[in-house]
């Protein structure tokens, strides 16, 4: 199982998915308020973001990601990429 | 509109549907909460591109004790340490009360003369159900300190009563075993108050305890055999994080290779592999607690056991007795032990997700528990929703045999001081020698209650060694060299993915004759594979992003333990508990009434000892193998020309 966007309108920026995730599975978008599922093949499903999702923004799904959405990420970590680098040039 | 569907309507189809179609289903439809808003706006399921994160106004911390991980050890060592007016720093990779095994408990057990426990059949059940290898001396601190315990998680808030969510009516109790649905999100809310999770944070805040969360730490940083601190990086944003220390207690947890969906898949040896490198002795790495599933339904955490982690926890114990001591004991080997052995070896999977009733109730009633649902029965109060169990808590390969596994601090030890000056281990996967020994005997809800006392014992011995001890800083040279080795998989240009990585790991070490029923060959075939995993897959592991860095480095330590089991499991030539050889079907107390030791030598290579438990540990050796050992593998006795008995397989029933 793994935590999945039930709809991203009732996300109200609460940022407790965030907060408590140990899997590192969620970052949070400044500008917009709004959390982002950034790796789901890492969550455990212990269930934690869901029940503290203030605007009830998240689900639990029977699926299992096995290997990160690929082309999903390769258009996402751009910026991940540029970070990585900068702190390898410092 | 369609006729509108509740939310749980749906999960209650859900179980008969592929779960793609249930995603497909679940997106053309309107929510259960949405049913009373007047207009329905169209749901937007995709995620937004991931941002960067900034690095923490802190990077650089100075304490008398640091505490690595934030679960039940680290809680109790940061709490100790601090009540003996040391500064106290904790680093943890999740977030206090949510990483590592916190988030798993479901229960909580103590001895307690008042309630009638009778210490002697306590200790007779631990000795016979560890099959002699379990510490006696560490039984004796638990039934001293246990209640204590007790009531310092109790005061805490941790062990808080309220209503379960059957007896709430947010979980819908009507035994259909179709239904297995309810108002997770509701039943929290209302209990919110008793969060145990929220809880750990709270009482650090308390203490003036300073934690850095998201913090994966890297290394143990030692100076002529004298502890300095630790280096790590912040995980969202990889920052280098550093840490010196006078003290250090390591509550880093143990680990599992885990396929993805399933639960405690933050643990994944991290402090292990820092003992190891640092030249520590690691045992019990042949006792693996692989709870093996071929259920139905593998991987469905949420829905098979969230409930015991959303209710409050389950306060056990007053069910072993003097007339039950030994046939408690010989259960719990059937159940635990001997039940996965025949089911994997029989392909048969116990549970289609029929008669969960019955199942519920047999899971109360085979630990001692009442389905009367009689509130005075306080000690048993819990268990009795009807829910999926499925098959599988928290399936899980690498997972060590409770308390078994860990850094090996001799057997005089009863605090997890190790021999590198200043430096202590603490808890499950942590410490190893605990008084589990090769099985778990115990009862549910020993390891959360255990591994505080411990955590409080080594937060204590921590403080008062740090009140003498002079501050020697990590150098900066160190902490170059840590960085650089953090960041080593961010330059690697062609590589593999580190979630690839650990699919294979899973799938050379998760075959039942590689982990349950185990021989020289199988056992020596994996080790060729998980030596070319280090060789050649380790060094180029690639990271795109620090979520994929930490996963690398993860991934490294899973290697090295998967070697270290394998190791362990090759030179324990016997079976006993949870290591069952089908080359060696038999006890053989007269070579392995020992504990395996594996140790990095000066040359790099592993160094494999045998350390014989205390004479007192062993039990009556003059007492005849029957009475010994009172359930048998398969081919045990036939190979020992004893007379066989009728098989009565494990919980699961006769196979």
């Amino acid at each position: 199982m793994s935590v999945a966007r039930y709809d991203l309108n009732k996300c109200i920026g609460c940022k407790s998915c965030v907060t408590v995730c140990p899997m590192d599975v969620f970052r949070f978008d400044e500008a917009a308020k709004k959390s982002v599922i950034a790796y789901p093949e890492n969550c455990q499903s212990c269930g934690q973001c869901f029940v503290n999702c203030l605007g009830r923004s998240l689900t639990i799904v029977n699926d299992m990601y096995g290997y990160a959405q690929t082309s999903y990420r390769a258009a996402t970590t751009v910026a991940m990429n540029r970070t990585a680098q900068k702190v390898i040039d410092r | 509109m369609a006729k509108s569907i509740s939310r749980r309507d749906f999960i209650k189809g859900m179980a008969g549907f592929g779960a793609a179609s249930a995603v497909t289903a679940l997106a053309g439809m309107p929510a259960a909460h949405a049913e009373s808003e007047t207009e329905l706006v169209e749901r937007v399921t995709t995620e937004l591109p991931i941002p960067e994160v900034e690095a923490p106004a802190k990077t650089e911390y100075e304490c008398d004790v640091l505490v690595i991980g934030g679960g039940f050890a680290g809680l109790n060592a940061a709490a100790a340490a601090a009540d003996q007016g040391q500064r106290v720093v904790m680093l943890d990779k999740g977030r206090p009360g949510y990483s590592g095994l916190s988030p798993w408990p479901s229960s909580h057990r103590w001895a307690d003369k008042e309630m009638g426990d009778d210490y002697d059949a306590l200790r007779k059940c631990i000795q016979h159900g560890s099959e002699y290898l379990g510490n006696m001396d560490l039984y004796e601190v638990w039934l001293e300190e246990s209640k204590g315990t007790y009531e310092r998680l109790r005061d805490w808030g941790i062990l808080d009563q309220y209503e379960t969510a059957a007896q709430s009516g947010f979980y819908n109790d009507s035994g259909d075993p179709a239904d297995c649905s309810g108002d997770y999100q509701g039943y929290h809310e209302k209990f919110i108050q008793h969060d145990r999770r929220t809880k750990f944070a709270a009482v650090l805040k308390e203490k003036g305890i300073e934690y850095a969360d998201y913090t994966m730490v890297t290394n143990v940083i030692v100076e002529n055999n004298k502890v300095c601190g630790a280096v790590g990086f912040h995980v969202p944003s990889g920052a280098i994080i550093t840490c010196h220390a006078k003290a250090v207690v390591m509550a880093m947890g143990g680990g599992c290779y885990k396929p993805t969906g399933f639960p405690t898949g933050g643990v994944t040896f991290d402090g292990e592999y820092i003992a190891y490198n640092l030249g520590l002795p690691i045992a019990g790495k042949e006792f693996d607690d692989f709870h093996m599933t071929l259920s139905w339904a593998p991987g469905n955490a949420f829905l098979n056991n969230n409930w015991t982690y959303l209710d409050p926890l389950w306060l056990c114990g007053g069910d072993i007795t003097p007339e039950t001591a030994i046939s408690y004991a010989t259960t719990k080997g059937k159940v635990m032990v001997l039940d996965r052995v025949t089911k994997s070896m029989t392909g048969l999977a116990v549970s289609d997700g029929t008669g969960v009733e019955d199942m519920t109730k047999q899971d109360v009633t085979r630990r001692g528990g009442s389905t009367s649902e009689n509130p005075a029965e306080v000690r048993f109060g819990k268990c009795n929703d009807t829910m999926y169990k499925g098959d599988i808590y928290g399936a899980a390969v690498g997972f060590g045999a409770h308390l078994t596994n860990g850094v090996f601090c001799g057997l005089d030890d009863l605090e997890g001081r190790t021999s590198i000056d200043g430096l202590w281990v603490s808890g499950d996967g942590m410490m190893a020698c605990g008084p589990t020994g090769a099985a778990y005997p115990t009862g549910v809800g020993f390891t959360s209650n255990f591994v505080s006392t411990m955590g409080n014992r080594a937060g204590k011995a921590a403080a008062e060694y740090a009140a003498t001890a002079e501050l020697t800083k990590i150098s900066d040279e160190r902490i170059a060299e840590e960085t650089e080795k953090i960041l080593a998989p961010l330059s690697v240009e062609k590589g593999f993915d580190p979630n690839w990585a650990r699919d294979q790991l899973m799938n050379i070490m998760s075959p039942y004759w590689v982990y349950i029923a185990k021989s020289e060959a199988t056992l020596q075939a994996a080790l060729t594979q998980v030596e070319y995993l280090r060789d050649k897959v380790v060094p180029k592991l690639q990271a795109a992003s620090f979520h994929d860095v930490r996963l690398c480095l993860e991934m490294q330590h899973k290697v090295l333990n998967a070697e270290l089991s394998l190791r362990a499991s090759l030179a324990r030539q016997e079976t006993r508990g949870l290591h069952f050889r089908t080359d060696f079907p038999y006890r053989d107390d007269e070579n392995f009434l020992c504990f395996i030791t594996l140790q990095k030598n000066a040359d790099g290579g592993m160094d494999i000892e045998k350390v014989p438990v205390k004479d007192e540990w062993k039990g009556d050796l003059s007492e005849d193998y029957k009475s010994r050992y009172t359930y048998y593998f398969p081919r045990e006795l036939e190979t020992l020309g004893l007379p066989a008995e009728e098989e009565t397989g494990g919980w699961g029933g006769k196979k």
